[in-house]
């Protein structure tokens, strides 16, 4: 008895009163004409059609940014007889964590990593703070020679910085006024003091997008503060920056991962400060140097990817574990962030 | 009278005092930003410029400069190696590239837009190169290894660049299209690179389309539009400002990416001191880009459509 009302159920999901899914149906269709079911039937195939498509577009596409990850991991943990075995292609036959361990020394890890926080990271931060500012004067207030300056920003944004890397890089050799001059090369400040007045790494669009964002917030929210005698610094401050929370994450992430991933603006102002990403880029060398240092080694280019994708992969973990982290607000909340004009 | 007057200026007065202030308060907010934009952005720019035009040479105290007017220039494009020969390819590459970024990451961020199960495990790894496609990993995982002084990495493209397209066309019995094969199998080898480089593109669109009322959906489905109509009556008009600026947008990074070849001619002629002719590279390639955005804001804005506020 049981058995048959439970196959029933299962076989004809009850709908409404008492109806089950395919009487239902029936109701539905009955008063329809020929064409009309025709079409129905057309449209529910179109879109499992759709569906699939949309599956095996979004399942390829994805594998291929997926890829380069699952590699670096498949290749971390192997040992390096393994990159000339044909017989592996994905799982390791021989697991080790040799590799991971001798890449974190080569790369002076921890060390670099507490580098790289202090430097670029701080410097991200601080970036993030100037560009908000700025882009609040720019939303918020009228004053004369406004235009020619949006107009700079925009220069900003279109000019690459290695036209204007080399008159830095002097310029920061004998930074200061007539005689009085300091060397600023290899000195943090080289860095932070275009990031704290906004003018670090692609300064230009992260003003333009706090600038869109504090545009679209609502002008009665100053209003109010005003008649309570507040201040605009202080509007700033107490008001306008809560209400930016979702704007100033997306920059804050962006922020972040362009100091990380640059090399170029601290390879050219810095010789001996290591960063996560200068470590990466020279860590041929460094392998050569402390790894392989007798010369009678020999190791192919095919076996030494391992330590390299160890390097990719431990220069990536950080940031990855933040985006991860970060990735609600990021990618359901971009509406909210001010990037739509 | 006389008090009454006198009684609206004082109002006018304190009123344009008033805006006064705000002025100020906003010069308040954007000193520190105009301070560092004049050391950091303006003078270094100014100074290439003019060293463009100059023999500099770098002595302990500064560089010393001499005027030599265009001769850097002549030098870059007649004279050096292989400056023109990077040029020509790097413009080839962001020609065919963009439009093509553009066009995909368009269709990405529709697809991505749509309601589905596991659309924001989707999401994440769609914007996954946004966070890694400016570092060195990306240059070591597209098989750049000659950044870090090694050759023997063709696995690492050739993995990419298998001839799926031909083997499927020839499969299919379609023989004798070979310039068609030939131009799929470009795109198809390619694939890995577009998708790597429209990151921010998926992100910007994908805005964009968040940003179209449901109510012009709701209308649309009522007057019975089909998905293409749809597709060109609501959804192109509303994203085309952002086809514009991801059109921009993918042009500077692939220009300004210091992974492309002529920047690395002006990294490495950097090393030997020769600042005025690298100034003059850098400022014929700006001027390159400058030139070519302005042709694509030109072009595109005959087919924008803005919403007039």
């Amino acid at each position: 008895m049981t058995d048959t009302t439970d196959a029933v159920a299962k076989s004809d999901k009850e709908v409404g009163s008492g109806m089950t899914k395919k009487e239902a149906k029936r109701i539905r269709t009955e008063g329809m004409s020929r064409e009309e079911k025709a079409y129905i039937r057309r449209k529910a195939l179109m879109e499992t059609a759709w569906h699939f498509f949309r599956f095996v577009i979004l399942f390829g596409l994805g594998f291929v940014i997926i890829y380069p990850l699952l590699y670096m991991i498949s290749c971390a943990f192997r040992e390096r007889s393994d990159m000339t075995d044909p017989t592996v292609m994905w799982i390791p036959r021989h697991f080790t964590l040799e590799i991971i361990k001798e890449t974190l020394d080569a790369m002076d890890f921890w060390n670099t990593l507490k580098n790289t926080l202090i430097l670029n990271v701080g410097c991200a931060f601080a970036q993030v703070l100037s560009c908000a500012v700025t882009g609040y004067g720019f939303a918020r207030f009228r004053f004369k020679g406004k235009n020619l300056m949006f107009i700079i920003v925009i220069m900003m944004i279109l000019v690459p910085p290695q036209v204007i890397s080399l008159p830095l890089y002097t310029q920061f050799r004998h930074f200061g006024i007539g005689d009085f001059s300091v060397n600023l090369l290899d000195n943090m400040l080289a860095m932070y003091l275009p990031a704290m007045t906004g003018n670090g790494i692609r300064a230009g669009l992260m003003i333009l997008i706090f600038r869109q964002f504090f545009k679209g917030l609502p002008k009665e929210l100053e209003d109010a503060a005003y008649i309570d005698g507040c201040g605009p610094f202080r509007t700033f401050i107490q008001v306008m920056i809560p209400n930016a929370a979702p704007a100033f994450l997306t920059v804050f992430l962006f922020s972040v991962v362009w100091y990380w991933n640059d090399y170029y603006v601290s390879a050219s102002f810095f010789n001996n400060t290591r960063t996560i990403a200068l470590m990466l880029q020279n860590l041929d060398t460094e392998l050569k140097r402390r790894l392989f240092n007798s010369a009678t080694v020999e190791i192919s280019a095919r076996e030494q990817i391992v330590w390299k994708e160890a390097g990719c992969l431990l220069s990536i973990m950080p940031i990855l574990l933040l985006y991860i982290c970060l990735q609600k607000y990021f990618t359901e909340g971009i509406e909210r962030s001010g990037l739509v004009g | 009278m006389t008090e009454t007057n006198a009684e609206k200026k004082s109002a006018k007065r304190s009123c344009l005092s008033y805006e006064k202030r705000k002025s100020l308060y906003g010069y308040g907010f954007l000193g520190l930003w105009m301070i560092g934009t004049l050391i950091f952005f303006l003078i270094p720019l100014i100074k290439s410029l003019i060293w463009s035009f100059c023999e500099v040479t770098i002595d302990t105290g500064s560089a010393s400069l001499e005027w030599v007017g265009l001769k850097n220039f002549d030098y870059a494009l007649n004279t050096d190696p292989n400056y023109t020969e990077y040029l020509c390819d790097m413009l080839f590459e962001t020609l065919w590239k963009t439009p093509l970024v553009v066009i995909f990451s368009l269709f990405i961020a529709a697809i991505l837009n749509q309601k589905f199960k596991g659309r924001t495990l989707a999401r994440a790894i769609f914007f996954l190169p946004v966070i890694i496609a400016t570092g060195p990993v990306y240059a070591i995982i597209n098989g750049d290894m000659g950044s870090t002084g090694n050759t023997g990495a063709a696995q690492f493209s050739t993995m990419f660049s298998t001839d799926m397209v031909g083997e499927l066309l020839q499969f299919l019995g379609i023989y004798g299209l070979s310039n068609m094969e030939t131009m799929i199998s470009t795109i198809a080898d390619n694939v890995f690179g577009i998708v790597w480089a429209s990151g921010i593109q998926i992100l910007l669109f994908l805005a964009a389309l968040q940003n179209i009322p449901p109510s012009a959906k709701e209308a649309a489905q009522i007057e019975g539009a089909t998905a293409w109509e749809y597709f060109w009556k609501i959804i192109f008009p509303n994203v085309s400002p952002f086809i514009l600026a991801n059109l921009i947008f993918t042009v500077i990074d692939s220009f300004t990416s210091p992974a492309n070849t002529v920047m690395k001619r002006i990294l490495a002629l950097r090393d030997d001191w020769q600042f005025g002719v690298i100034s003059s590279m850098a400022w014929i390639y700006f001027g390159i880009i400058l030139a070519s955005i302005g042709i694509i804001t030109f072009i595109a804005n005959k087919f924008i459509y803005y919403e007039v506020d």
